[in-house]
Formats: C-alpha cells, structure tokens, sequence
C-alpha cells in the first residue's frame, strides 16, 4: 500500500498516532473547529437557558403572531408566546433526546460489532443477520409503528430513536475490529499470552475511540433530526417542548398563510446549525483516520518546475 | 468453490426471510405487546365484557396465538391487509391507490436527486481544495443539516402565491384535456419535488464526493495518468466506475433517508400518496393502515436494496 | 553488449535533478543533482533504500510528481529536454515515448475492468487503431509477456502475483515506448516467479531494443540482469558504474555496507560449522497437519454440502535444539508461518504432536497455554505493524510482565525493562523507555519487539521473516541479535525465511518448505551445497546473483 507514499511529502504532513494525536489532526481542519464552536454555543446557551429565558413558556407576552421587535427578537408564535424563549427551551429537551439516542445508539451497535467482529464464526453470523434485517428496514415507519402502538412520550422517542440506530455503527465497529484483530500487533500480545479481556479493552476498543467519537457526534444529530420528524408526524410527547414540535406546532396553526416565517425558522435553524457543526466534527475525524483521502492523483494543481536551482525558503531541509 | 451466481440466490433468500420476519413482526407488534389486543384493534377502550368478546371472536383473537398467526400469513400472502377503520375499505385498495400516486413524486425527485448528486460530488471531489469545492462541500452540509420539512415550509413561503402549494390536482380545473390535466399535476408536483431533491441531493453530494476522494488516492489512478489518458477518461472509466461500488451501498443504505423524506414532503404538500396515508392513519389510530403500509414500505425497500445487491454484483466483478 | 557499441547515443539522460517537496513550513529536498543516463537495449539498475529518492527520480520523468514537488535540471529524451516546459511537456511523452512498470501489480490495475481491457484503453488513447487491430494487437501482446490471450478477459483478482506483473509489462508495452522505467518489478514475488519476470525483462530489452531503468532495493537483482547501475542514498547518485566493477570494487563505503547486508550463498554455507549435537530437543513436531476450514454459510446448509477442507500444513515433522537456530525456507503460501502458528497454538492441529520441553501442546486449550507462553516467543515480520502505536516503549515491554504476574513493584519491572533494553542494544535506556514506535526507526522498532519477548526469558523463539521489513543496511544488526542470543542464552531459534543466503549464513539447519510438505531438511552446509530434491535445486537456481547474469537474447 505505501510504496507509492514514498514520492509524497515527508512525515511531517502525516497523521501521528492514538487518541489525541488524530483528533489534533482532525481539529487542525477549519471546519472541524467551525463545527466544534457552534455545537459549544449552542451546548452551553440551552443549558443555561433557564437563566436566559426571557419570557414565561405558559402565558402571552405579546400579541399572536407578533413580528420580531426589539421586546421579542424572534416574534411570537400563535398563542402569543415568546419564541426566543421557546427555542432556548427546546433545545433542552432535543439535545437530551440526542444525546442520550446516541449513547444508546452507540453503546449498542459498538458492544454487538466488537463482539461480532472479534469472536466471529456463528455469533458474528447470527448477530450480523439481525444488525442487516433492522439495517434494511425503513427506519421512520418502524418508528412510526412502534411510537403509535407503544404511545408518545419523551422517553419512548428516545428509546426507538436509539435502538434503530445502531446498526451502521455495529457494521462499521465490526469491520474495523476484524481488521485490528488480524493486525500483528494484536497478535503479538496473543502470543504473549494476554486473555480476550486485555486485548479488547487494551489493545483493541482504544483504537476505536476516534471512530466512536465521530460516531456519537453524527448520531446527536441524526437523533435530533429523527425526532423533529416524529414530532412533525404527530408521534412525540404533545406536551414536551422541542425544536421539533415548535415547528410542527406552528405548522399545524397556520404559521405559514399568516406569514409568520419566525414561528418556524429559529428552530429550523437551530436543528441546523446543530447537524451542521456536529456533520462537521464528525466528518473531521473519519477524515483524520482515512489515509487515503490524504493523496489524490488526479488534483487540478500539477507540480512546478524551478527556474533557478534553489526553492525560496531555503534548500536543504 | 462458491460460484459467483451463488451470490445473487443468496441476496434473493435473504429478501425473503426480511420480508418474512417484517409480516411476523408486524403481527407480533399489534397483538403480543401488553394491553388488550381488542381495545387497540377495535379502539372501544371501555367496552362492555360481552362487546370485547364478539369483538375477539370477529378478529379471531380467541383462538390459539399459532392459529391466529397462521390465518394471518394466509390472508396476508392473498394480499388481504384487512379492513381500514377510517374508511371501511380494504386497506389493499387504498395502499394501492396511495402508492400509484406516490411513485411519480418520489421517483422523479429520487432520481434528480442521484444525477444531480453524482454529478456535483464528482465535480466537487476532482476540484478539491478549490474555491468551488469548498462552496459546493458547504452547500451540501447545509442543506443536509436542514430537517425535511422545515425546508418544505420555507419552499411553501417562498412560492405560495405561485405555484399550488397542497395536492396533487386542482379540484376546480376547468381543462378537461389530458394535456391539461398533466400540466395541473407537473405543477403541483414541482414544490414537493423540489423539496425531495434539495434534501436527498446535498446527502449524495456529501457521499459520492467522498467515495471519490478514496478511489482518487488509488494507484490505478496514477497508472492511468501515466498511460497518458485524458482527465474525462480516468475520471469515467477509472475513478467514477470504481466510486460506483462504495456510492451503491450508501445509497442502498440511504433508502431510509428517502422513505423519510417522501413521508414529510407528502404530509407538508398534501400529496394523496403512501405517506400521507400512514400519516392519516397515525392521526386516526388506524391500525390496519399502519400495519399494511408499514408492510408495502418495507417490501419496495427490501426490493431496492435487492436490486442495489444485483446491481453491485454486476460492477464488482470481485464479488462471490 | 555489442549493440551499445553501435549506438552509443543515451535515449534518456538526467541532468542535475532537482526535487523538493513543499512541507508546512519547509521544504525537503529529496533528489539531489542526479545525473545518469541510459542506451537503447541497456538495463540500468538505480538501488537504494526506502527514502532514498530513486522512485522520485523516475516519476520526475514521467511528470507524475505530486503537486508539492518543485523540479530544477534537465531530463533529456533523445537530446530534446523534456521538463523544458513544466508538467505539460512532460505528458505528452506518457506511455508513447516513456512507459512504466509500477511496484504492486495489484493495485496497479484497476481492479473492475478486464485486463485486455486495460490494454487496449492504452492503444485507443495513443494510436488511430480501433475494434478488431486493438484485439489483435492485445492478443500480441499479451503472448509477448507469455500470457495466453484467451485469459486476457479474466480481471486482475484472478491472476497470480506474477501473471499481474506481466500484465502490466503488456500494458506499458502497448505504445512502443523506447524507455521502460520499473519500480521495484520484483519486490513482491517470491524468487521464483521473480527469476522469470527478471528473465522476461531482459529479454523485452534485447527484443525491442528498449532502454530499462530498474528502481529496486536489491543488489542481488541488480547483478542479475543490469548492465550499469547507481546507488542513491538520501536523495544523490553516490556511485555509478558498470555492474562487474561495481561489485567487484565498490568504491564509496555506503555501497559497501550494502554489500556486506547480502552474505555469498555458497561463502556463507562453507563457512557454517557442523550443527551442535544435542540430545534433549527443545522443540519437537511429528506430523503435523493443519487444515484451514471454510466456516458454513447459509446456502451450504439449503444445498447439504460441506465446505473443502484446505490442508495448509501436511505432515510436517521439525525439531529444535537448545542453542540451535533452524531456518524455516520457502515461497509464500507453503505454509511456513502456518507451521509457527501451529507450533505457537494459535491454529489448531488436527494430527500430529507438538511438544516444547517434553510437553505435549496440541491438546492445551486457550487458557491451559498462557503459562506456558512465557517459554515459546514469537518476533513477527513487520516492526511498523506489530507494536501498539499507542504504547511507549517502557509500556510496549512491560506488558508481558503484567500478563503473567512477574515483578512485584513498578520499580522491580522497571529494572528488568532496563536491562532488557542493554541486552537489545537500545541504550542509553532512558532516551528510548518513552517513546513511541512512530519515533523509532525499523530496525529499533524490531529491537523494541525482541525486547518484549526477551523479558519473559523464553527458551524457545520464533521469528516469523524478522528483517524482511527492513531496510538492507540494518539487517545484519537483528540477525546478529539473534544469533548472540541463542549463543549466550542458549535460546532455540526457529526462524521463516525466504531469503535462503540469510538462511546459509546464521542457520544450523535448513528447512525447506513447499506446498504443506518439508521436502529437504539436513545441516546448511548440505542443503546449499548439496541439495537433494529438486525443489531446492530450483530455488536455488533462482536466486538472483551477479556470477550467473540473465543475458538479454
């Protein structure tokens, strides 16, 4: 694989190694940082939204449908609430929702594909059947079945939301760790004589952490788009704010032949801005981990030829 | 040795048993989980014990779960999905009828969206690095990070004035024409279509641009270069037809994402399809409709991911 | 020779090459005033070690240079400079004038097209011949590399190592190029298959009067077949002649050292003493077989069959004495490092016995083996691979401590660490304990591995192609580690090798290995001076050496 490497730049534009050195890699990307900003913006101002609530979410403040105003900088949506207030509110729940989706999601899909991928024969084959079955099912109408027998509320919607996700996680974990377990170094310290345990929580989930990370964070946000998608099809808890529902709600009262835009687009734009930076994090980091994406042999920029015999900065490196 | 055609039976039995485990799961969801099966079938919650019977007796609930389960699979294979609760017609007819009206939508968008997608992601990633691939990278993120129907709304402010904003025909139409008739649906189709394309399109940007950053970084591609071919060529016949391969199976496995995507673009546009239909049925605590169109579903994506498997056998000559 | 006479005119000639690639903040200037140039009908060798600049210099030629690059000198194709007008002059003399053999057959060929496909892109893009000539003209070609043309629709995945090495030399031949640049043609084929390729080449160079310029690492190749060759050495040409002088009288002490890295076969084994006699072997395997079996898959189960049985290993029957280092000899695929695996208890055996220090091991299960894995080591083939890139190296060696309990305190194991390192040759201790193996080079890398094994006190080693990995003029540094340790620790050493002169020059006894089966066993000095079966003969007829050059016909 690397002999061609050889006509490439030297080491110093490689990646280095381990946890922290890949993902130093991936945050020397811009974008990556961009994405890292505005997940933290946003992380930290629906935490402390409590504190920075301006109106109450139970009683008009302003008049139905009022435009943006100095009083009220998004408007306010049908029963004359506050919809700044509102969407510092939802994004409680959306993230709660996300998060504790992918944590499920995650722990899931990472337990079943490092057992699959490393004891292989017929538990990887029984388990890999099963992670293919809920892979090809469509996921929003199994949602939609489960969340309209099982009934609505929040903790139902994250449940479903994290146990039909896993599966590209666990194909993707189990790929990798068949791949590591064949590696020399693991094999190495098998001959040395370390047990299952040792190899798979020393030697072989450490090297996954990246690729989990970047996993965790696209996961947040497909689980909060997922359940803005609920919401809009009447699954979620009628009862709990989320950037979702705040849309759906004003959708479903006319928000839209009122003209009232603000109703719906500051949470639209918050679900986005969210999917952007955590896309972008995520992204960063697969792209740290992926070598190949390091060369391209067909790039619109060709190699130059010197007219003098020495390159400005200064020869001999 | 395994033969190759091995494969293709292969992909074809384990379509079957997906199909069959989703009929069984579909009867062990409505009938096995806790509460009253006759209170959610029949949704009389206070029913007077004498009611809950005969309403048992009428679905068959009485008898053993295996008889049950069996009639069920018969009825199921005659293509008799039951009786809608809303309209008290066979819930076949009325998927059948939803479904011809969703094919034309999805379709068209599903496609537009994958030539498109192929189209700027190849462009994107042969460009890397340049001012155009980085507004075509975040174009593409942003209208990825856009929920399906926050961006329908926005395209439903945008044009309302212009074009019909819900339903497939205009009920008031005065041409009776054909031709008439098919500028009315075109014209009611382009919001929907619009929103499906933009959606699914910035997803494919995002994938093929990568799969073909990979093979990019591949030594046949440097072969090629030094065989002295033209960019146009390596990039179709070297790059793209080997990308096709990893763009297959992400797109197979992004059918998801497009059975999402109908689904809300139909309840926004109020497009008569399948989506809407298992939208109604949801609001209307329809069980029959939920079941069966939950089923058809499940059914045209296993058939998709289907063909995508026959299709990457026939790219991928390494495939046994 | 003659024709060099007659046309003394160089076809390729590099003036004062230049390359440097732009890094972040600097650049690195990897190809240094490069000067050599090459006949029609003459193989030029360019050796050197990985980094060298050798595979740079050649790709400068095909205008291939990544986008970093920044190029200064002249390349001149039949007196015209070529790198007269950046990258654009260089293309158009792709594949028409110059054409190139890259290392890797396979990833070299696109993998989802067939290769008459591939060769026949080649013609349509150069020449105005269309439909039937292009078939005809690939068929023609591929006969010239000794391929069948019927097998010409097969993919690459389908074809052998050296099939897809030839396929390849179709190709760049499809355009009549007069120049013919090869990376490392050779490099992953066993000695064998390579004979024949380098064979192949010279007789491509006399046929069709091409001119060859042969990237390799290995002198022995260089010897074979080249007329004239140039050692590079971080990034300069530091000696150029024709090949008798080179090798008789290197003149720079770089490519002396190279010299001394590659042991005389035949020196090598006349020098061996007679192996130790030692009664109570170490090791001891009678009729070993191993058998790779497919696991059931879904549509065995519809049809009722089973699946073949592949027998990897066949009745093979070694044994290794304390103190004695046997060497494991054969091409890959002939089930030698299965046979390690086996020893080792990492695949299972289905018949024979093994037994290490009188203890029968095939019938231990996982658990039942560990204590006894402090005995039996095993040293793997690639440094860069088999050490945890996480792990410093004071972690790296004293995992084997915490896996079989030894040393009580941190202080205790911190101690054996260090002296561990001394006995390996990595001092001073404290400049290597934390470090990672990406800071290390190959050969200390390997070093580091060595170490870990080391500090169980095994009595028993295997080492499965330890120096293959690395670059020549470190080899000779792990192989003498080897040979002290089981001289000083009386250590027994079973070592995979391919490389039958490293084998002739550290072995007391040579194995070797063909198809499952060990058809020739016996002391080093026997198996090399005298061999009994045929297989051997022929491997050793392979081996490429300046005394028996493969003439161009």
């Amino acid at each position: 694989m690397n002999e061609m490497t050889t006509s490439q730049p030297p080491a110093e534009v490689q990646a280095g190694y381990g946890f922290w050195a890949t993902m130093a890699e991936a945050f020397r990307e811009p974008g990556a940082m961009v994405g890292l900003t505005i997940v933290a913006f946003i992380t930290i101002i629906t935490l402390a939204s409590g504190f920075l609530e301006p109106y109450p979410l139970r009683e008009a403040s302003c008049p139905v449908f009022a435009p943006p105003s100095l009083h009220h900088w998004f408007g306010c949506d049908d029963g004359g609430i506050d919809v700044f207030s509102l969407v510092l509110h939802g994004g409680r729940i959306s993230l709660l929702v996300g998060t504790c989706s992918a944590v499920i999601a995650i722990g899931l899909g990472g337990a079943i594909g490092i057992v699959s991928g490393y004891f292989g024969g017929w538990t990887d084959v029984i388990l890999m059947r099963i992670t293919d079955y809920f892979l090809v099912v469509p996921q929003i109408p199994l949602m939609i079945v489960i969340a309209a027998v099982w009934g609505a509320s929040i903790s139902h919607v994250i449940l479903t939301i994290g146990i039909l996700m896993w599966t590209s996680t666990a194909r993707l974990v189990r790929s990798q760790v068949m791949s590591l377990k064949e590696r020399s170094y693991v094999r190495r310290v098998e001959s040395l004589g370390a047990g299952h345990t040792r190899i798979i929580f020393h030697h072989i989930l450490p090297q996954l952490g990246p690729l989990l990370v970047a996993n965790t964070v696209l996961a947040i946000t497909v689980a909060i788009f997922n359940e803005t998608a609920l919401s809009f099809l009447g699954l979620s808890d009628p009862d709990a704010i989320t950037w979702g529902s705040i849309m759906t709600h004003a959708f479903n009262r006319a928000a839209i032949s009122s003209g009232a835009w603000w109703a719906i687009v500051p949470a639209g734009m918050a679900v986005a801005l969210i999917t952007t930076g955590g896309y972008l994090i995520g992204r960063a980091i697969e792209d740290a981990l992926n070598p190949r994406l390091r060369i391209s042999y067909l790039s619109p920029r060709e190699w130059k030829l010197l007219p003098t015999a020495q390159p400005r900065k200064g020869a001999n490196g | 040795m395994a033969k190759r055609t091995d494969y293709i039976w292969n992909r074809i039995g384990v379509a079957f048993i997906t199909v069959f485990v989703t009929v069984a799961f579909n009867f062990v969801l409505f009938r096995v989980l806790p509460g009253n099966a006759a209170d959610r079938i029949a949704r009389i919650p206070n029913a007077s014990p004498a009611l809950r019977h005969a309403l048992e007796v009428q679905f068959g609930l009485d008898k053993p779960l295996l008889i049950q389960f069996l009639d069920y699979l018969r009825q199921t294979a005659m293509g008799n999905l039951g009786v809608s609760f809303a309209t008290r017609q066979p819930v076949a007819d009325l998927l059948w009828q939803s479904f011809l009206n969703t094919i034309p939508m999805v379709s068209l968008g599903t496609v537009l969206a994958l030539i498109l997608g192929i189209a700027i992601g190849v462009f994107s990633a042969v460009r890397r690095g340049t001012v155009a691939d980085h507004i075509v990278t975040a174009a593409s993120v942003i209208f990825y990070a856009f929920p399906t129907q926050f961006l329908g709304m926005m395209i439903l402010i945008a044009f309302s004035g212009v074009l019909p904003s819900a339903g497939m025909v205009d009920p008031f139409l005065l041409d009776n024409s054909v031709i008439g008739q098919a500028i009315d649906i075109a014209k009611h189709m382009i919001m929907p279509v619009l929103t499906l394309v933009l959606t699914l399109c910035a997803g494919n940007v995002l994938i093929v641009r990568s799969a073909m950053l990979e093979t990019l970084g591949e030594d046949y591609i440097l072969t090629a270069k030094a065989k002295g071919l033209s960019s146009l060529k390596i990039i179709w016949s070297h790059a793209l037809r080997n990308a096709m391969l990893p763009i297959t199976t992400m797109v197979a496995m992004s059918l998801s994402s497009i059975v999402t995507g109908s689904i809300l673009v139909e309840v926004i546009f109020s497009w008569p399809g399948i989506g809407q239909a298992l939208y109604q049925a949801v609001l209307q605590r329809d069980y029959p409709m939920l079941q069966g169109g939950f089923l058809v579903i499940t059914i045209v994506v296993i058939l998709f991911n289907l063909i995508s498997d026959l299709l990457y056998y026939r790219l991928d000559p390494r495939v046994n | 020779m003659n024709s060099l006479q007659q046309d003394p005119s160089p076809i390729l000639e590099f003036r004062d090459l230049n390359v440097w690639f732009e890094g972040r903040h600097r650049f690195a200037h990897v190809v240094k005033d490069v000067n050599f140039s090459i006949r029609p009908g003459e193989l030029m060798g360019l050796v050197g070690e990985s980094g060298s600049g050798k595979t740079t210099t050649i790709l400068a030629a095909m205008g291939l240079l990544p986008a970093a690059a920044r190029v200064s000198g002249e390349i001149l194709l039949g007196g015209r400079n070529i790198l007269a007008y950046g990258p654009g002059s260089v293309a158009q003399h792709r594949w028409k004038d110059i054409a190139m053999v890259f290392q890797g057959a396979m990833n070299a060929l696109n993998p989802v097209k067939s290769i008459s496909w591939q060769i026949g892109e080649a013609i349509r893009a150069h020449t105005s011949l269309r439909g039937e000539d292009i078939r005809r003209r690939t068929a023609e070609l591929l006969d010239l590399v000794g391929i069948s043309p019927a097998s010409g629709k097969n993919y690459p995945h389908q074809f052998s190592g050296g099939m897809r090495q030839r396929a390849v030399m179709a190709m760049a031949l499809a355009c009549n190029p007069r120049i013919l640049l090869a990376d490392e043609p050779t490099t992953a084929l066993d000695v064998i298959v390579q004979d024949q390729i380098l064979k192949l080449l010279a007789r491509l160079a006399g046929e069709l009067r091409l001119a060859v310029v042969m990237v390799t690492h290995d002198l022995g190749v260089v010897g074979a077949v080249c007329q004239r060759a140039a050692v590079m050495r971080h990034g300069a040409i530091v000696e150029q002649a024709a090949v008798p002088i080179l090798f008789s009288q290197p003149r720079h002490s770089y490519t002396r050292e190279l010299f001394s890295a590659i042991p005389s076969l035949s020196a090598a084994a006349e020098t061996r003493p007679p192996p130790p006699e030692d009664h109570a072997p170490l090791l001891e395997a009678r009729d070993v077989s191993v058998v790779y079996q497919r696991t059931v898959s879904p549509g065995d189960l519809f049809r009722r069959r089973q699946p073949q049985p592949m027998a990897a290993v066949n009745n093979v029957s070694l044994a290794v004495g304390y103190g004695e280092l046997v060497a494991l000899v054969g091409q890959s695929g002939s089930g030698k490092t299965t046979t390690l695996q086996a020893v080792l208890g990492m695949v299972p055996v289905i018949q024979g016995s093994v037994r290490i220090g009188q203890m029968e091991t095939t019938a231990l299960n996982a658990r039942a083996w560990r204590p006894l894995r402090r005995r039996v080591q095993m040293i793997y083939q690639d440094p860069y691979e088999s050490l945890d890139s996480r792990y410093r190296v004071k972690d790296i060696i004293e995992e084997p401590l915490l896996i079989h309990g030894i040393g009580a305190t941190a202080r205790e194991r911190l101690a054996m660490i260090e002296d561990v390192l001394k006995r390996t040759s990595l001092t001073p201790a404290e400049d290597f304990l934390y470090r990672y193996p990406h800071e290390l080079s190959g050969g200390q890398r390997q070093r580091v591995a060595i170490a870990a094994s080391l500090i169980l006190k095994p009595e028993l080693l295997l080492a499965d192609e330890p120096v293959s990995m690395l670059d020549v003029s470190v080899r000779t540094g792990i192989l003498a580690l080897l040979d002290d340790l089981r001289r000083t620790e009386r250590m027994g050493i079973l070592m995979i090798t391919h490389d039958l002169s490293t084998a002739a020059k550290y072995a007391d006894r040579i194995l070797v290995m063909h198809e499952g089966r060990i058809v020739e066993a016996g002391p080093t000095r026997e198996v090399i001076l005298s061999p009994r079966a045929d297989y051997t003969r022929r491997l050793l007829a392979c081996i490429p050496d300046i005394a028996r050059p493969i003439h161009a016909i």
